[in-house]
């Protein structure tokens, strides 16, 4: 038992070591990429691209339930991004509220009888409307199926470009981000099949009109905790994860696809706990049994910005439904690990999140655990234990800085020397209690999917005004 | 006292962990230092450029002008940096007038002549930069050392020089570009070199021809689509000889070209093309022959209403309701085709359009159309069904979205 216990406490070690270092390494190429990307930009010409014949059109998808508050804004907003040619289409999920009758009224659509081919399978649709105002909306209206992936497949049947992008309705996207976004795809039109921006948190900056005025860190800690979390995902890992063209997830709040490949994979697959995953894993085991030369891109600079949760329970509610998602996805691609025709996504990129995400939480609680029975037993070295705390402490503390000390580096959003101090703070302070907090959620989410309790908890949103702003009075609306 | 190591060794195996907290404590410091240190420096040369930026700017017109001897600020490399910057700035708004003062300006101060030695005598990401800013000067000597740029081994600096030589927008640039895809082939995605040469080649389309004649398979293709562009009515008989090309892209750019030629011409040429294998081929000559806006052009946009292809019948629609004053005959005779994607396709068009209505009022008026056959465009118009399927419980669009499922 003594042994079996210092083996552990020797394997929770070097995982722990292995974990950071991975890291270590996707800080240290993530640091690069940009700088590359950042020179790069100095030579493409965004203005010539918003009226060049060349630049493929895009269709902008945006999955609305239940979204009257912000649905008429969130549209205005997409049909005035720059983009030479764009046609935006909303898909009315079943809503019950009155998310159609508004849209009607602000821009006018009327019934009409478009070509509606069911290539992706979604809920029935209840008709197809064109607006009046402007030509390039189009809504569908459909019957809810629960998912946001049923939804966007409605969309994905009337979309007419060559290109789509998924669009979350409570999302902020800055006016030149399609133009940012498609950066990859005009530079090499052939191989990029795929393209994902990053998502920044919206809550504490001030919006108005739907439009970002003035970028500000949240005031909660817990929302502040997101943010260093979401530079270190988006900075560091999916910068360096795409640079090796093993990128696995695509934020479903904003992303670029080829249409075809989206259809020809069958859309997103509706039951899918998390949808934007499972689509571009589903496309990397098409285009790699196809032997396909691709790439599947991320950029750093074209925005997104989104609401997170403001309050414990809905964080823990979405963590939960992360953990479900990530095995919802790897335990049916199981059959890509280590298989040579999957090449470095079956070889590097799943056995990572495997090993390094999904399993996470488990051997964590499975560390604590021994580390107690260690040191009833009485073998716990208790300056070793210390020693090894403040070991992982610090350098876990080295990576959030170092994705703080990327984002100085480069796109350099928050300004105000005050934030940048409370995001350094909250590299330190995230580790006790939020990380065991985190871990928890996380295997509730792993039980919850083991018992196959798949329901859709709904988390508290404030809207985009006033998550933005931080308006005091303002009523939480409970939304999809 | 034993030296540090001495206490590690003695430690035993807690002192690979003691040295790892303090390397990390080390590297948690110098990375704080860093920002501080980065943010503090930012801020200073931030707001010491600030301020001599206004101080140029107070004497800009001095400055161009030459009054204010070249010498003051070449020599010292923040100003000479700022200048630079600031210059090529202005290019980006300047109309004809300005761009030539602010040329003159960096010819006679040897800015110029700067840029150009950099892009040719630096590599890596200085002679990229360099590559940018000849681009945006838009002056005629840079278009050299940009060619040269474009047989750089960096893909980043052979983009950067591409984009240099599309924004001169000249054929100069255009003859340059082609001469280097005559010899390297496609050493660059298409889309680059096509929009380059979409803006460099835009006022003598001519110079594309040779080139296409004789380049290889994969650049053909990507000069094709550029042509598809260009071309202009000028061109003439001359795009008919890709017509019937072996390569469908050529056959494609000839079919957009065609609608800037004789519209006589360009039907009979167009008449051939939407019979094609290929659907982009068919695709491309519908939109051309929609373009013509030629009542001649009807019957073949009504074949492409029965085309297998979704978007060539959505254009084919499209370039049909184009014509409003034949909306009646139109509609008729696509009733009798009986081709039922078809008619949703143009009931779409047309519903996009905002004509459904005056299609309606039309048929009620129509003098040459008889009793009976205003009834059946009616309902077809009202349900979206043809005649023999018309089930007139259903509701238009549901019926519409349900059958098309």
């Amino acid at each position: 038992m003594i042994h079996f216990l210092e083996l552990s406490n020797h394997i929770l070690f070097l995982y722990y070591l292995l974990s950071n270092l991975g890291y270590l390494v996707m800080l240290t190429i993530a640091l690069k990429t940009s700088a590359a990307h950042l020179r790069r930009l100095e030579s493409i010409p965004l203005d010539w691209f918003k009226r060049s014949p060349m630049v493929p059109p895009i269709t902008i998808l945006v999955p609305a339930h239940n979204e009257e508050r912000s649905i008429c804004t969130a549209v205005r907003n997409l049909l005035d991004l720059d983009y030479p040619e764009i046609e935006v289409i909303v898909i009315n999920d079943g809503s019950s509220d009155s998310t159609l009758q508004i849209m009607q009224k602000d821009f006018r659509l009327r019934l009409v009888r478009a070509v509606y081919i069911p290539q992706a399978s979604s809920a029935p649709v209840r008709g197809l409307y064109r607006s009046d105002v402007d030509p390039r909306l189009t809504m569908v209206d459909k019957e809810s199926a629960g998912s946001k992936a049923d939804a966007v497949n409605a969309g994905l049947n009337a979309a007419s470009s060559p290109y789509v992008c998924v669009v979350d309705a409570d999302s902020v996207l800055e006016r030149d981000a399609l133009l940012r976004i498609m950066v990859p795809v005009l530079a090499d039109p052939k191989r990029v099949v795929s393209v994902g921006g990053i998502v920044r948190v919206l809550n504490g900056s001030e919006v108005e009109g739907g439009r970002m005025r003035r970028v500000r860190l949240p005031r909660k800690s817990i929302e502040v905790i997101q943010v260093v979390e979401y530079l270190r995902a988006f900075l560091i890992g999916r910068e360096a994860w795409a640079r090796g063209n093993m990128l696995m997830i695509i934020s479903g709040a904003f992303g670029v696809f080829r249409t075809d490949l989206v259809r020809a994979v069958g859309g997103y697959r509706s039951c899918a706990i998390g949808e934007d995953f499972d689509l571009v894993a589903r496309l990397h085991r098409h285009l790699r049994e196809q032997g396909a030369d691709y790439r599947i891109q991320f950029v750093p600079d074209p925005v997104c910005w989104t609401e997170v949760p403001s309050d414990v329970r809905s964080l823990a509610r979405q963590r939960a439904r992360w953990q479900k998602g990530l095995l919802d996805v790897l335990w049916p691609n199981r059959d890509m690990l280590f298989r040579p025709r999957y090449g470095t996504i079956g070889s590097l990129a799943l056995p990572y999140l495997w090993l390094f995400e999904l399993l996470a939480p488990v051997i964590e609680l499975g560390g604590i655990v021994t580390i107690i029975l260690a040191a009833c037993f009485g073998v716990l070295s208790q300056s070793f234990f210390l020693q090894f705390v403040i070991f992982g402490y610090a350098f876990a503390t080295v990576i959030s800085i170092g994705s703080v000390l990327q984002e100085e580096l480069t796109y350099k959003r928050y300004n105000d020397w005050q934030d940048v101090a409370r995001l350094v703070s909250y590299c330190f302070l995230e580790h006790f209690p939020y990380r065991q907090l985190h871990m928890i959620w996380r295997l509730q989410g792993l039980w919850q999917y083991l018992r196959g309790d798949l329901v859709w908890r709904p988390l508290r949103r404030q809207g985009l005004e006033s998550a933005g702003a931080d308006k005091a009075g303002s009523s939480p609306a409970v939304v999809q | 006292m034993g030296s540090a190591f001495e206490t590690f060794r003695k430690l035993g195996p807690a002192a690979f962990v003691l040295k790892a907290i303090v390397f990390t404590i080390v590297a948690d410091v110098l990375l704080l230092g860093f920002i501080l240190l980065r943010r503090t420096y930012r801020r200073r040369y931030f707001a010491r450029r600030d301020a001599r930026q206004f101080e140029l700017r107070q004497s800009w017109n001095d400055l161009i002008s030459g009054t204010i001897p070249y010498a003051t600020w070449r020599t010292k490399p923040f100003d000479c940096q700022l200048v630079e910057t600031m210059v090529l700035d202005a290019f980006e708004v300047a109309g004809p007038e300005e761009s030539a003062r602010l040329l003159q300006f960096m010819r006679a101060s040897g800015l110029i002549e700067k840029c150009i030695s950099d892009a040719r005598d630096h590599q890596g990401w200085k002679r990229h930069r360099a590559l940018v800013a000849l681009g945006r000067t838009r002056a005629p000597e840079a278009i050299p050392a940009l060619a040269e740029g474009l047989r750089d081994r960096d893909l980043e600096t052979r983009l950067a020089a591409l984009r240099g030589l599309g924004r001169m927008a000249c054929p100069e640039a255009a003859e340059e570009i082609l001469h280097w895809v005559g010899e390297a082939g496609l050493a660059v995605p298409a889309l680059p070199l096509q929009s380059a040469l979409v803006q460099s080649c835009a006022e003598r389309p001519q110079i594309l021809l040779p080139y296409l004649q004789h380049a290889g398979p994969a650049v053909r293709e990507a000069l094709g689509r550029v042509l598809g562009e260009v071309a202009t009515a000028s061109l003439g008989s001359e795009l008919l000889q890709f017509a019937d090309d072996s390569l469908p892209e050529l056959r494609a750019a000839a079919a957009r070209a065609l609608s800037f030629a004789e519209p006589r011409l360009a039907i009979n040429v167009l008449s051939e093309l939407v019979k094609d294998p290929m659907w982009f081929v068919r695709l491309r000559a519908i939109v051309s022959l929609g373009k013509l806006s030629q009542p001649a052009a009807i019957p073949f946009l009504l074949h492409g209403l029965s085309d297998s292809n979704r978007l060539v019948r959505l254009r084919a629609a499209e370039a049909l309701v184009d014509f409003p004053a034949e909306m009646v005959p139109i509609f008729e005779q696509l009733i009798a085709m009986r081709d039922r994607y078809g008619l949703h396709a143009y009931l779409t068009a047309l519903e996009n359009a905002g004509l459904q209505a005056r299609l309606e009022s039309e048929i009620r008026s129509g003098k040459q159309v008889n009793k009976r056959t205003k009834t059946i465009l009616l309902e077809v118009l009202r349900t979206g069904m043809l005649p023999a399927e018309t089930k007139p419980s259903q509701k238009s669009v549901s019926a519409a979205v349900g059958s098309s499922s």
